[in-house]
């Protein structure tokens, strides 16, 4: 729903595709490069000797990450908790996809063929292929598709969405980053002298491009991704969603998948948006029509002192107050700090990032949580709000009761 | 019955504490590796979903909640001298926590000690092979000879060499034997 707040963000996901598949075979080449890899490297990975077994990987790298995002629903993220079935995610799909008799007809036609199973591995990583072990080299080449801090997914949306929203924040010079990652030991922890188990870190002249990555994530998420305008709308898309869909979800049948695109559901928006009689009508409307809920309420980090769910409590109270129909509630929570990974400095020992770096030791963990209320209610429930904010916060139930 | 997600953070804040006072860096994966022996040997229903990845078993589910905790204002990332990777430190509100679910830790308090005088002196490569001798003997279940069991480790974690793989098993044997009595 993007566009609906920054009008130029009208990229697609096969353009991301496409840019994360060249990015991650930029950083395999690099990382492998003999002369940027150790000895004790070397050790630890029998495979990045193996010239043969490269130009395999390699491969398989790149279509994974090309097919990383393949089971994405219509709008991607935006409702895909409480759309899917429950038990399945945009990764089972994914799989199904990669899988298929379809596409083992074209990973077999390849020269020279490829395991499909190698595939979707990398593709869709060790959080969602938990029953599957990672080996060491198999966890870091899936580490440049989807990891947290170097993952060339993230490299390539940010960069994207930044220019497409316009806004200049999400930029980061990523020829020098990817230039100066590396397999690296994992960083020392306490009396230890030597590393961990392998990572991707970078070569100390990379830190300050590093940092501008982990700066371009935070800025990003607070400004476009979370911004309270943006989300509200996907709540609404939620809510139409929910109407529209047979049984209020989406089909994890593939070939129903693959026959419904962003495309189908912004048309029935805007069909549903005319005929006044749909059950869904209220909801089309106020997307075409821009009428969206207001904020009432952010998350402010000093209520989190008072209680661990300060959107929550509020969103509760309003409810009672309003009534279910004119309140809403959206929260997020960062769900990794990528600031932590090994950097090699020019004497060859293996440093913490944040040992090295001020800026990263600074950067906060985002965290948003937003009440919105319909805006015929707005007035009334912000004097409502100030006058019973305290009180609410203070609520005593945050215990063993 | 499975914590919810406040008794969680109680049980996983005291944890951060009582390793720190058992003498351990206090790093995430010094708290990963303790909350996986606190769940699967000591039976603390945590409801964490453990793989075998980096450093033996680790569960995304509690990085994310680490992280939300640092963000909820629960715990710190405390920087280190260079070339230290950080520690996690308790915060006055964490500790406020600890208070309101007095009884959880009051159930699940001796457990918790016993997995931070037990690991609380281990480096990460100590900790990493002792957590993934568990692993292994979970997986391999207790008709697996410990020979068996330390190639099952060495296959997974093949920088780990056979002695001291073989010594992990042992250990962790010892701790089985010593929970259950």
């Amino acid at each position: 729903m993007s566009p609906l707040v920054y009008s130029e963000a009208t990229h697609k996901r096969f353009e991301h595709s496409l840019g994360v598949m060249e990015l991650a075979g930029r950083v395999f080449d690099v990382v492998t490069n003999p002369a940027n890899v150790t000895d004790e490297i070397r050790d630890l990975i029998k495979d990045i000797s193996h010239t043969g077994n490269l130009s395999y990987w390699r491969r398989v790298v790149r279509m994974a990450a090309l097919c990383h995002d393949i089971g994405h629903l219509p709008f991607s993220h935006a409702a895909e908790k409480e759309l899917l079935p429950a038990g399945n995610s945009h990764e089972d799909i994914s799989r199904a996809l990669i899988l298929s008799d379809e596409m083992k007809d074209i990973w077999n036609s390849m020269t020279g063929p490829l395991r499909p199973e190698d595939v979707a591995k990398l593709a869709l990583g060790p959080k969602e292929e938990k029953e599957l072990g990672f080996s060491t080299w198999e966890a870091i080449l899936s580490e440049i598709i989807v990891g947290d801090a170097f993952g060339v997914d993230r490299i390539d949306y940010l960069l994207r969405d930044a220019h497409h929203c316009g806004v200049p924040y999400g930029k980061f010079d990523h020829y020098r980053l990817i230039d100066t990652l590396r397999i690296l030991p994992a960083s020392p922890a306490g009396d230890e002298i030597e590393g961990g188990e392998p990572t991707l870190g970078v070569e100390h002249g990379g830190i300050h491009t590093a940092e501008a990555l982990l700066l371009a994530r935070y800025f990003m998420y607070s400004q476009v991704y979370f911004h309270p305008v943006r989300r509200i709308y996907d709540t609404h898309l939620k809510d139409f969603l929910v109407e529209w869909l047979p049984g209020g979800r989406f089909s994890t049948d593939i070939e129903k998948h693959l026959s419904l695109t962003d495309n189908e559901v912004w048309s029935a928006i805007l069909n549903v948006a005319r005929t006044a009689d749909a059950v869904e009508h209220v909801h089309a409307k106020r997307i075409v029509e821009r009428d969206h809920f207001k904020r009432l309420y952010s998350r402010d980090p000093s209520d989190v002192s008072v209680t661990l769910n300060p959107g929550q409590r509020i969103f509760e109270a309003a409810k009672q107050e309003f009534g279910e129909e004119s309140v809403r509630y959206d929260s997020y929570s960062q769900k990794s700090d990528p600031k932590e990974f090994p950097v090699r400095m020019g004497d060859w020992r293996i440093a913490s990032s944040t040992s090295i770096s001020e800026t990263l030791q600074r950067l906060p963990v985002a965290k948003f949580e937003y009440v919105y209320v319909d805006a015929k209610v707005e007035n009334r429930a912000k004097t409502w709000l100030k006058k019973n904010r305290q009180a609410i916060l203070e609520q005593d139930s945050e215990d063993e009761g | 019955m499975m914590l919810n997600r406040l008794q969680r953070l109680a049980v996983i804040s005291r944890l951060t504490d009582s390793l720190r006072e058992n003498g351990s860096w206090g790093g995430e994966t010094h708290v990963q590796k303790g909350a996986y022996f606190l769940q699967e040997m000591m039976d603390v229903p945590t409801g964490y979903d453990f793989i075998l990845y980096k450093h033996g078993p680790f569960s995304f589910d509690l990085r994310d909640e680490l992280t939300e905790m640092r963000a909820d204002g629960l715990i710190e990332l405390v920087p280190q001298q260079y070339p230290y990777g950080p520690k996690l430190s308790l915060t006055d509100h964490g500790k406020n926590l600890q208070n309101k679910f007095d009884k959880t830790l009051k159930k699940h308090g001796p457990a918790i000690e016993s997995v931070a005088v037990t690991l609380g002196g281990k480096d990460v490569s100590e900790l990493e092979r002792l957590s993934t001798a568990l692993f292994v003997s979970k997986e391999l279940g207790s008709d697996a000879s410990p020979e068996e069991r330390a190639e099952r480790l060495r296959e997974l974690k093949p920088h780990v060499s056979d002695a001291m793989s073989l010594s992990a098993v042992k250990v962790v044997d010892e701790l089985l034997v010593e929970t259950a009595g």
